[in-house]
Parts: structure tokens; C-alpha cells; sequence
């Protein structure tokens, strides 16, 4: 049976979304069926934001079986084989979703959130957020994929397409990368560029910094 | 071309519940939709709204409230036109007058209620269960659990409003409505139904005195004859298997129940999928029960299917033991993980050894993260008139806010509600409080699209009664927080199309408000200075239109028709004093603090920044400078 759940974490306007939607649709393309629900706030930004991801199918020959099928939006605890997380502190934020075999792939940009603005609380140390993440599983892979993304592109509008690179290099994922890009040329302007990012990530899959 | 309009049968696309649900009517041949905007239930009018270039005959109307929309469905219905009506769950309150007739006079085309609800709250003031409602209205309840089955039960929802002369209701919770995933599709008619043609029908239609009493017994003997035809309609579905111990499920609590049941090793209990949950049919749940020594009911909230089950048990003289509301909480959402963790100390199951490994880290590693709630929007006007309010009142005043974006001051920075219940509340029990003989003073604010909403009666009992009040009315022009549905005052849409909007300023003076002023919220000095002069004024009812779009929209326009001059602002961070205004107390995300050599400084994210022009006003340090560069080759552009 083909399971694979990712859940992609971050904040309103990093584009948790649409990320999860190109997964997803990779997967229609694939022929692999998919669901997984989204969290998120209204309209407003700066809140937390989750997207699930949870591609279910049948080996070849496999015949159905609707108690082993039963799937819900949302990936229960340890469930996570993998995880997106657009910024460090979320990704701590949802590691009860992670165990041994986990991946994690961190964004190392922290976005200061209002409780710690307004001094009510403290934004624990980078060193820790990661060294906690461990803790849960070996297989953390930060990456500042917004400074990849702004000194290759100038811009932080290939965040997503590198995360998507780095995702399909480290992970197991049940969709190729063929159909990957084949849904980012159909939903993203400007293949070339995208497609460069995506390379830039699976590029930069080696680089992550697994020390840190 | 929409993908939700696809003609091509058994193709498999990307889908949310909602949008699922978009497609059932499709397939159903829907011709009428109204919706007041509210989540989870917000995408099905802006699918159905894009989707009226395709079907040219659908008629699509954001509503002006949930009361107003289920009428004109209704009356859709009566005209012989398959109906839909949206709304979230406590806008079932305020349709509950029209559809508690709705039994009574039955339907001519069918008529789909469909029903976002919310259990955990996650987008709402409250979780109430809806489900209960049925009781006395007799309104059948389909609950899907799948994006599939959003779809096929929303079809087969039309068919049996017709056929049992019942609006039906399809009840679906947030976590369904935004599930989004494979979906495949089914045959669009050939034709829609264009035409309406309203038949009289008196002895239904008219509702007085001993018509009413007849309506009423008409209305649950439809109930009563769906119940008995239950079993042969294929929703409920049973998994058979084998011991003395069941399980009862529906919605997405279902699949919760399964991935649970797969969590703990159980592999083959009996189980029964709902997929109806009103009306149930006493034998049918009475067979499932015979030989069962207990039955788990998995649901949300308040038990309606265990309360409808132990009822029919008893008639049917069964005295299986049914565990539901006493072991699972009847508040609050439902998961896989509580539902696990309860069923495993029942069934005396132990969790996976990963399983309690996370968990136990997780209690000893996560249980210090700073919380992220969400903000305004980065140059939002709400945050603008909300930091003049605070400032104008040094907090020594009621706060009577609303429901919409603006509920977000509940939360730091600005921490300026008093109270939040449901639509306009903040005029209507401000209205009380203050002929109380208050010593403060009172500020209520709403929104455009609230106020429309239910407000109005609210602010002319108050003018009438003389309440004293300051009310500023927050219109940003869109129904922004469900996704920028038009509200009363929209005039333009983002790409430069006109609309018709309400004169607010002569509504209110049509009713009697003789003190109204308007302001630009990121105008901060002015802002304050006008609440001051309203406060100043001391009685009656002193209206204050904070008039400004939605940034959001603003942007979205900005990229349609570009404005002539590129503006920036910069922090000078020698003039800058950290006095903190507009870092901490005004919390514009844009504004950034950033370390250097030993020290820091603010400065403005260029990136995000979206030139709202209130931090420049704000800092009475001068340290914000704007700089304005006009934008080459713009008259030859155009
Ligand atoms: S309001 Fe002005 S002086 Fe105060 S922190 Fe902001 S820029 Fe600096
Ligand atoms: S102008 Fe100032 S307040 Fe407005 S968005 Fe930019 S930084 Fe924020």
C-alpha cells in the first residue's frame, strides 16, 4: 500500500498553501489518490498556518480494504513522514507529528511572532529549536531556503519551489519528480526560473546543514 | 475553464469538501445559490460565483444575511428551481425562523441547506451543533465524510429533498470543508432548468391557525417516511466483523474512528457508518445492535446520534450498553489522537511503542513555544483605527467590538474587546449597559458587512432610545474575512468593475443620526483627534466611518492598475528614539527589529511593506521618511 504523509507548517503568506497544492496535485497527475486538510486563520496573516498532505494508493495487485483505506485530514501523532517547515519555531510547534524515521527540512529564518514582539515571551535560540528536533529524529535538514532564494532570485518568490526541490530530494515521496514540475509549470509563471529553484533545492539537499 | 465545470465524467481532480460540494449541485442541476459568507462554508459562493461564466443560467447571491439567503432559496425552490443555501453554523440561527417553516410547507425543486460547522471553534465565536436543530424542524442531515462524499451525498441530497417534499441539509465541519484531495467526478445534466414557474399552494404555502397544525403533521410524516426508507438508500453502511463490542460513527469522525481502531491493533470490529443522520430508522440500528453487548458512538459535541439511539433501543427493547458522551468530551473537536487515546484505555489496547515515544517528548519539548496568533494584515486599516482608538481613550472606555477581522483586537497588541458573542453584539449589548447610568463611556465598532448584516435595527433602537454611544463603523468595503466577498458598500471590484453601493452616510442620517464624521484610518493624528471630538460630544449616537479597503484588496487592485508613484518608507535610525510605537504598540509585521554590533535598531522590511503611510504619521519622532519617486515609463504605459 502506498502511505506517505507530509504536513508543511509555517505562518499566513509563506505560501503553506499552495506549496501543499502542488504536492497534491502531483499526486492526480501521479494517479495516487490524496487528501489532507488545511489549517488556517481567516484572511489574516502572521498566524499559523498547517497543510496535510496524506497520498494513499494500492500496490500493484493489491485489493481494497476500506478499514485499511479510512483516511482523515489530518495526520495523527507520530504520522508524519515527513515535514516541510517554512520557519523553525512552527516546526517545533508540530513535532508531536514526527518520529525515528521522520524528515524534517527547516527553513532557518525565524519570524518573530507578537507574543515574543511584545515581550511576553521568549523566542528560544535557533541551536535549540533544532537540537529539541533532533531529539524526536536524526533526519533534520535546516536550510535557509529564503536566503538561497534571495541571493539566487533576488526575490523570496522561489521560496516554495526551492522547498519543493529539497522535499523531493530527501524524501520518499510517492510522486516523481516529473509530475513535481509538471504541476509547477502548469500553476507557477515563468518556468525557467522555477525550474532553477527546484534544481537549486535538490542541489542544496547535499549542503543541509546537518550539525547545526 | 473551471475545473469544478468539467464535463468529462470519472476524471479525477483536486478538490476541497467545499468545492466538492459545488460540484454535487452541479450534478444535480442546480440553478439558485445564496450564501451569507461565514467558515468554513465560505468557498462554495466564490466557486459558484466563478462559475456562472460557464453556466450562465446560475443565479448567485451573497446574501445580506442567512435569514435573507434561505428565503430567496427557498423561494427558488417554490419556483420549481433546484436551490442551494450555505452558511456557517450559527448562521443557522439566524435562518432557523425560515427553515423551521421550510418543513412545514415543503418544496417544490429541491432545496439544499448546507451547513459549515465548526467544532473546536477554530473560526467561529461558537461550536454549536447544529444536528439538533432537526428535532424540531424534522429537516433530514446527510453527514459525509469524504471530498467524495461531500459531492455524491450534496447530489443525492436534491433527489431526496424531492422525493420526501423536505429541505435537506448537508452538515459538514471545517475539517471536511477545507479537506482538499482527489474527487472524482459524475455527469453534468445535459440542460439545466432555466425557467421558474411558481405554482400556488395554498394549504401549504399559507401557515395560520389550523393550517399550521396540519403543515406541522405533514412536515414530520415526510420525516417519518424517510426514516422508514433509510436502509434502502444506501447511506448508512455497516463493516461487519466479529466480538461483542461495536462502534456507531459519522462524518469525519468516522475516518478518526478507523485510523484509531488501525492505531490500536483492531482489525475487525463491527462497524456502522451514519451517513444520515436524521431521521435514523429504529430497525436498522436496532439489527446492528442485536448480539452487540456494547456500542461506542464517536461523534462531535453534544451526542445527537447517541441521544437518538438509546431512544430507539428502548423502543426496540435493547438493552445494549451505549458509551458515547460519557467517555468522549461533548466539546471541543474531535482527532485521531484523542480519539486513540481514548479507545485504547477502554479496549485495553497499548499505544505503539513510536507513538508513546513522541508523546512523552513531546510533553518534555514543545510544551514553552511562544503561541503565534494571527495579526492584521501588514497595512491593514483595522490596525490603524484600532491603535487611534486605544490611544484616543487610554483604554478608559467599554470596548463594544464585533465579528470580523477586527475581533483579531481581542488579542495583544491592542486587547480592546469587552465581550464578543455573535453578530452585533457589540451596539446591541452596549445599547443596555449603557442605560445603566454607566459612568464610562462606551465605543462600539463593526464592520461594513456585520452591520448590514443584523446591525441596523440595533443603531435605530438606539437612536431612538437616545442611547449614548460612539460607533465607528470599520468599512473596508469587502466582506474581507471569509475571502473578499462584496458587501452593501463595495463600489469597485479589484479589477475596476463598478457596483451599485448603500449611501451609508445618508442611511444614517435617514434614521436619525445627526453626528457622523468619516476619517482615513492610516490618517492617525486625524483619526484620534475626531475620536476625541466625538467623545467630547457626550450624548446620543456619534457615528464615525473609519473608511479605507481592505489591504488586502488594495494590493490585489494595485497590480491591475498600478498607481503613478512609487512610494517608500524608511526608519532613520538616528532619529529613531525606540520609544516602541510602532514596533510594539501599533505591531505593523512590516516594521523589524535586526541586531548590530551589540545593539539593535528598527527598520522597514521593503518587501512586505505595502505603503500604508501610518507608521510615518504615528512616530512623533519624525524617524519614518517617505520618499516618493514617480514611476518610469508610466505615460508611455498608458
Ligand atoms: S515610532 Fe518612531 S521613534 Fe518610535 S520606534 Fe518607531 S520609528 Fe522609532
Ligand atoms: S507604511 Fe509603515 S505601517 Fe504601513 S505597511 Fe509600511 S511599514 Fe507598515
Amino acid at each position: 500500500m502506498i502511505r506517505y504523509d507530509i504536513v508543511i507548517c509555517g505562518i499566513g503568506g509563506q505560501g503553506v498553501i499552495s506549496l501543499g497544492t502542488i504536492l497534491k496535485l502531483a499526486a492526480i497527475e501521479e494517479g495516487v489518490s490524496v487528501m489532507g486538510a488545511e489549517r488556517r486563520g481567516g484572511a489574516q496573516r502572521e498566524g499559523s498556518v498547517t497543510s496535510n498532505i496524506r497520498y494513499r494508493g494500492l500496490s500493484p495487485g493489491e485489493a481494497h480494504d476500506e478499514r485499511a483505506m479510512a483516511t482523515s485530514g489530518l495526520i495523527p501523532a507520530a504520522g508524519a513522514d515527513m515535514m516541510i517547515a517554512m520557519e523553525p519555531l512552527e516546526a517545533l510547534r508540530h513535532a508531536a507529528l514526527l518520529n525515528e524515521r521522520s524528515v524534517v527540512i527547516v527553513n532557518d529564518f525565524p519570524l518573530i511572532p507578537v507574543s515574543v514582539r511584545i515581550g511576553e515571551r521568549a523566542y528560544p535560540a535557533r541551536d535549540e529549536i533544532y537540537a529539541r528536533l533532533r531529539r524526536f529524529t536524526p533526519h533534520v535538514h535546516v536550510v535557509d531556503i529564503d536566503g538561497l532564494s534571495k541571493q539566487n532570485f533576488n526575490s523570496l518568490r522561489q521560496v516554495n519551489t526551492v522547498s519543493l526541490g529539497l522535499a523531493s530530494a530527501l524524501g520518499a515521496l510517492p510522486v516523481s519528480e516529473e509530475s513535481i514540475l509538471a504541476t509547477v509549470k502548469q500553476r507557477f509563471p515563468d518556468f525557467e526560473t522555477n525550474k532553477r529553484a527546484f534544481d537549486l533545492g535538490r542541489s542544496a539537499s547535499g549542503a543541509a546543514t546537518h550539525g547545526r | 475553464m473551471h475545473p469544478l465545470g468539467s464535463r468529462e465524467k470519472g476524471t479525477t481532480i483536486l478538490a476541497m469538501g467545499n468545492e466538492a460540494i459545488v460540484r454535487g449541485g452541479l450534478e444535480a442541476g442546480i440553478g439558485f445559490f445564496t450564501t451569507y459568507p461565514g467558515t468554513p462554508a465560505s468557498e462554495i459562493g466564490v466557486e459558484y460565483m466563478a462559475l456562472r461564466s460557464e453556466f450562465p443560467h446560475l443565479y448567485v447571491e451573497f446574501s445580506i444575511n442567512e435569514h435573507v439567503a434561505a428565503h430567496a432559496a427557498q423561494g427558488a425552490s417554490w419556483a420549481n428551481i433546484r436551490a442551494m443555501t450555505a452558511m456557517k453554523h450559527v448562521g443557522m440561527n439566524v435562518a432557523a425562523e425560515v427553515l423551521h417553516f421550510a418543513g412545514y410547507t415543503g418544496v417544490k425543486a429541491g432545496f439544499v441547506v448546507v451547513i459549515g460547522s465548526d467544532p473546536g471553534a477554530t473560526s467561529s465565536t461558537s461550536e454549536q451543533d447544529d444536528r439538533w436543530y432537526s428535532l424540531h424542524t424534522h429537516l433530514p442531515i446527510l453527514e459525509p465524510a469524504t471530498i467524495q462524499e461531500a459531492k455524491d451525498f450534496t447530489a443525492l441530497a436534491f433527489e431526496l429533498s424531492e422525493r420526501y417534499n423536505l429541505p435537506v441539509i448537508i452538515n459538514a465541519p471545517s475539517k471536511l470543508c477545507h479537506n482538499i484531495g482527489s474527487l472524482s467526478l459524475g455527469s453534468l445534466p445535459a440542460t439545466f432548468r432555466v425557467k421558474g414557474t411558481f405554482e400556488r399552494n395554498p394549504s401549504r404555502y399559507i401557515n395560520l391557525f389550523a393550517g399550521s397544525v396540519a403543515n406541522h403533521r405533514a412536515g414530520m410524516t415526510s420525516a417519518r417516511r424517510l426514516a422508514d426508507d433509510a436502509p434502502s438508500l444506501g447511506l448508512n453502511r455497516v463493516l461487519s466483523g466479529a466480538g461483542r463490542t461495536g462502534f456507531i460513527s459519522s462524518s469525519i469522525n468516522y475516518l478518526y474512528l478507523m485510523e484509531a481502531l488501525s492505531i490500536l491493533g483492531v482489525s475487525d470490529a463491527p462497524v456502522m457508518k451514519i451517513g444520515m443522520s436524521y431521521p435514523l430508522n429504529a430497525g436498522e440500528i436496532a439489527a446492528f445492535a442485536r448480539g452487540l453487548e456494547r456500542i461506542y458512538v464517536v461523534e462531535d459535541l453534544e451526542g445527537f446520534l447517541e441521544y437518538q439511539i438509546k431512544r430507539l433501543l428502548y423502543d426496540e427493547n435493547l438493552r445494549t450498553e451505549i458509551v458515547g458522551k460519557d467517555i468522549f468530551p461533548d466539546y471541543g473537536e474531535l482527532d485521531v489522537d484523542l480519539v486513540t487515546g481514548i479507545l485504547k484505555d477502554e479496549l485495553a489496547r497499548p499505544l505503539p511503542a513510536n507513538v508513546q515515544r513522541t508523546a512523552a517528548l513531546a510533553a518534555e519539548l514543545t510544551a514553552d513555544i511562544p503561541p503565534r496568533q494571527g495579526a492584521y494584515c501588514t497595512g491593514c486599516p483595522h490596525r490603524s483605527t484600532l491603535y487611534s482608538i486605544v490611544k484616543a481613550t487610554e483604554r478608559k472606555v467599554i470596548f463594544a467590538g464585533d465579528i470580523g477581522c477586527y475581533t483579531l483586537s481581542c488579542l495583544p497588541p491592542f486587547r480592546a474587546f469587552d465581550w464578543v458573542t455573535c453578530m452585533n453584539c457589540g451596539t446591541g449589548i452596549a445599547h443596555g449597559i449603557m442605560h445603566t447610568n454607566q459612568d464610562e463611556e462606551v465605543i462600539a465598532y463593526v464592520g461594513d458587512s456585520t452591520f448590514f448584516h443584523s446591525g441596523l435595527p440595533n443603531l435605530i433602537n438606539a437612536v431612538q432610545n437616545g442611547t449614548s454611544m460612539v460607533l465607528v463603523i470599520l468599512d473596508n468595503k469587502w466582506v474581507a474575512m471569509t475571502g473578499h466577498q462584496p458587501s452593501p458598500t463595495t463600489a469597485r471590484g479589484v479589477r475596476g468593475d463598478t457596483m451599485k453601493p448603500v449611501d451609508l452616510k445618508g442611511l444614517l442620517k435617514s434614521i436619525g443620526v445627526t453626528y457622523v464624521r468619516t476619517v482615513s484610518p492610516h490618517n492617525i493624528k486625524q483619526t484620534i483627534v475626531t475620536l476625541h471630538d466625538a467623545l467630547a460630544a457626550k450624548s446620543g449616537v456619534r457615528v464615525i466611518i473609519a473608511e479605507e479597503e481592505c489591504a488586502l484588496q488594495a494590493e490585489r487592485r494595485a497590480t491591475f492598475s498600478p498607481p503613478e508613484y512609487e512610494v517608500y518608507y524608511q526608519i532613520e535610525p538616528e532619529r529613531c528614539q525606540k520609544c516602541n510605537e510602532c514596533y510594539v504598540d501599533f505591531g505593523c509585521p512590516a516594521i523589524r527589529s535586526r541586531e548590530a554590533g551589540g545593539d539593535f535598531h528598527y527598520y522597514i522590511e521593503e518587501s512586505t511593506c505595502i505603503r500604508c503611510g501610518a507608521c510615518h504619521d504615528l512616530c512623533l519622532n519624525s524617524a519614518i521618511l517617505r520618499t516618493e519617486i514617480k514611476r518610469p515609463g508610466r505615460e508611455a504605459a498608458s
